[in-house]
């Protein structure tokens, strides 16, 4: 079983080749070349060093959000021309648990989170006791100081004391978050801070199992928020 | 047989056109009834439907033309012109699909695709020729040598024409999008009641510029409105005029002074009726050749797309797959 893991939905672009439980490849770039450019050429590298062409793969990859929306539709336009050129299910995961598959085996409670700007950050909660990610919340996005009410009230619920921090959506809040959680943060190293398509392909390994596919026709984005002139015309402002 | 993909504006498009000039498929997903709403496209709302209406548009295009995705020899896609984030949709779908297909891509200036539109109904068409491209995202004279070289004389230095229609008939109340219905408002009115300025700037003389006539259509009504005259028929009227006779006089007198024996119509702004009358009346008396796409191939259509691939397919010009999207326009 081959799966292409494909992430394109911040400003990281990540590509990854995972065979049953054994990752192959991974490519992964956090810098400003646009994905548009670089995640086609990505896909082409790492299928090549493998040996490897479309056709012997088991399913594609992606992740669907929230994120960037630019980069949330490269990424899955890309997974669907894929998918529909060499007839292979698609894989959607959300962004969050992605990033959350980053952590194992912690008491911790795990919380992604992703600048969403305009003060905001997209985040859910996960349990990661176990070796996958369980979901507490849907993805949302919130204000930090909103987010870290929900948290607190999270961590109650499931007796968890510590709470980890990690994403994009940390560093710019970072003295806050601080300031408020004190000893009960922990924050991963840089490694482990952002989407991973290691972890994405991990993640579909299981769903590919379980025959839990999407099909390129119908499977959408996740962006959480309207887009602004929807958001102004359910407001009655257009 | 090369397949043809278009997402630079509110259609998503794809079509399967075989040796450059026989369209076999041609299907068009419009979302104008979505942007109805909102008196406009919104970039960020056409994407989303892009990324939705994608892999049904393409694989309707195929099941049309009765073909398999591994018979076309080809995927060819608009990267430039047009909103970014919408063309970033069809190119990356294009490019995956293409790699996963193992055909090569080709990369389409829609403005060339427009153009081409010409070249998919018309077969005798000779050169030099001028080309007046005009629609809602680009107002362009172009000198073409012949169907493979082509020089940009002449652009708006502000609205592009269907800009301009779309912002007046907004401002008259007679909805979007404007062309259609500026046009079907005009049908009922008289030019020349109302009368507004002809801008020819003289500086430059193939640049266009539409938003004083805009500003001053829009001063015009107001100060009727406010002796309580209220014609908007024959106010569409007057504005159509206006705006046809500056591009048909540019049109005119640039076929002149580059000796060009054919003119060449092409872009959403085409379709417009007065337009099309205007510019034949004018080219009979100066003993021009006028040819203008049907009304389908007028608007947006990746049939136009695919057919202009096929110039750079027949040369093996093929993209790379680091191909990036443009807003703008680079070089014709
Ligand atoms: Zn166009």
């Amino acid at each position: 079983m081959y799966i292409l893991a494909i992430d394109s939905a911040t400003p990281v672009a990540g590509v990854a080749l995972v065979k049953d439980s054994t990752l192959l490849a991974e490519r992964f770039l956090n810098f400003k070349k646009t994905h548009s450019e670089t995640l086609m050429s990505m896909v082409d590298q790492v299928l090549g060093e493998c040996e490897i062409t479309v056709q012997d793969l088991t399913a594609i990859a992606v992740t669907i959000g929230p994120g960037s929306f630019t980069g949330l539709r490269i990424g899955l336009a890309a997974a669907k021309g894929l998918s529909l050129a060499a007839d292979r299910p698609l894989v959607g995961i959300s962004t969050l648990e992605v990033m959350a598959h980053n952590i194992v085996f912690s008491d911790s409670m795990i919380c992604p989170l992703l600048d969403a700007r305009k003060q905001e950050v997209y985040t859910a909660f996960f349990d990661v006791t176990g070796i996958y990610p369980q979901r507490l919340t849907e993805d949302m996005a919130c204000s930090p100081a909103e987010m870290i009410e929900r948290v607190l009230t999270q961590a109650e619920i499931s007796c968890q004391n510590k709470i980890t921090l990690l994403g994009d959506g940390y560093a710019p809040y970072a003295d806050f978050f601080k300031e408020r959680l004190q000893g009960r943060l922990l924050v991963p190293p840089a490694h482990l801070m952002l989407p991973r398509a290691a972890a994405l392909g991990s993640l579909a390994c299981l769903r590919a199992r379980q025959e839990d596919y999407n099909n390129a026709f119908y499977l959408r984005p996740v962006y959480v928020r309207l887009s602004e002139a929807e958001h102004r015309l359910g407001k009655g402002e257009l | 047989m090369i397949l043809g993909i278009e997402t630079s504006c509110d259609e998503t498009a794809a079509a399967i056109v075989k040796n450059g000039r026989e369209v076999i498929s041609n299907v068009i997903n419009s979302q104008i009834s979505i942007h109805q709403q909102f008196g406009g496209v919104v970039p960020e709302v056409a994407s989303r439907k892009h990324i939705e209406n994608i892999a049904w548009v393409v694989d309707a295009a195929f099941k049309d033309a009765a073909l398999n995705y591994q018979d076309i020899d080809a995927v060819a896609v608009t990267n430039m012109p047009g909103l970014i984030g919408a063309l970033l949709v069809g190119l990356s779908f294009a490019k995956a699909f293409a790699y996963g297909l193992g055909k090569p891509l080709i990369a389409v200036n829609h403005l060339e695709g427009h153009i081409y539109a010409n070249f998919l109904e018309h077969k005798d068409i000779e050169f030099p020729a001028i080309c007046l491209v005009v629609s809602g995202g680009h107002t362009s004279l172009l000198y073409m040598k012949n169907a493979g070289e082509s020089e940009v004389i002449g652009e708006t230095r502000d609205d592009a024409a269907g800009e301009a229609f779309d912002k007046v008939a907004r401002f008259l109340g007679l909805g979007y999008p404007g062309g259609p219905a500026i046009q079907k408002a005009a049908q009922m009115g008289q030019p020349g009641i109302y009368k507004l300025p002809r801008v020819f700037l003289d500086r430059n003389e193939y640049e266009f510029s539409f938003s004083g006539l805009k500003t001053a259509a829009m001063n015009l009504w107001m100060k009727s409105l406010r002796r309580g005259e209220n014609n908007v028929e024959n106010m569409a009227a007057e504005f159509q005029a206006a705006l046809v006779e500056i591009l048909v006089e540019k049109t005119i007198s640039a076929a002149l002074h580059y000796k060009a024996g054919t003119v060449l119509l092409a872009g959403g702004v085409a379709a417009n009726q007065a337009l099309r009358e205007t510019m034949a009346r004018r080219a009979q008396n100066e003993g021009l050749k006028l040819y203008y796409p049907s009304l389908k191939l007028c608007t947006d259509n990746a049939a136009m797309i695919a057919g202009r691939a096929y110039y750079d397919y027949y040369n093996r010009n093929f993209s790379p797959l680091n191909i990036n999207a443009h807003p703008n326009l680079f070089s014709v």
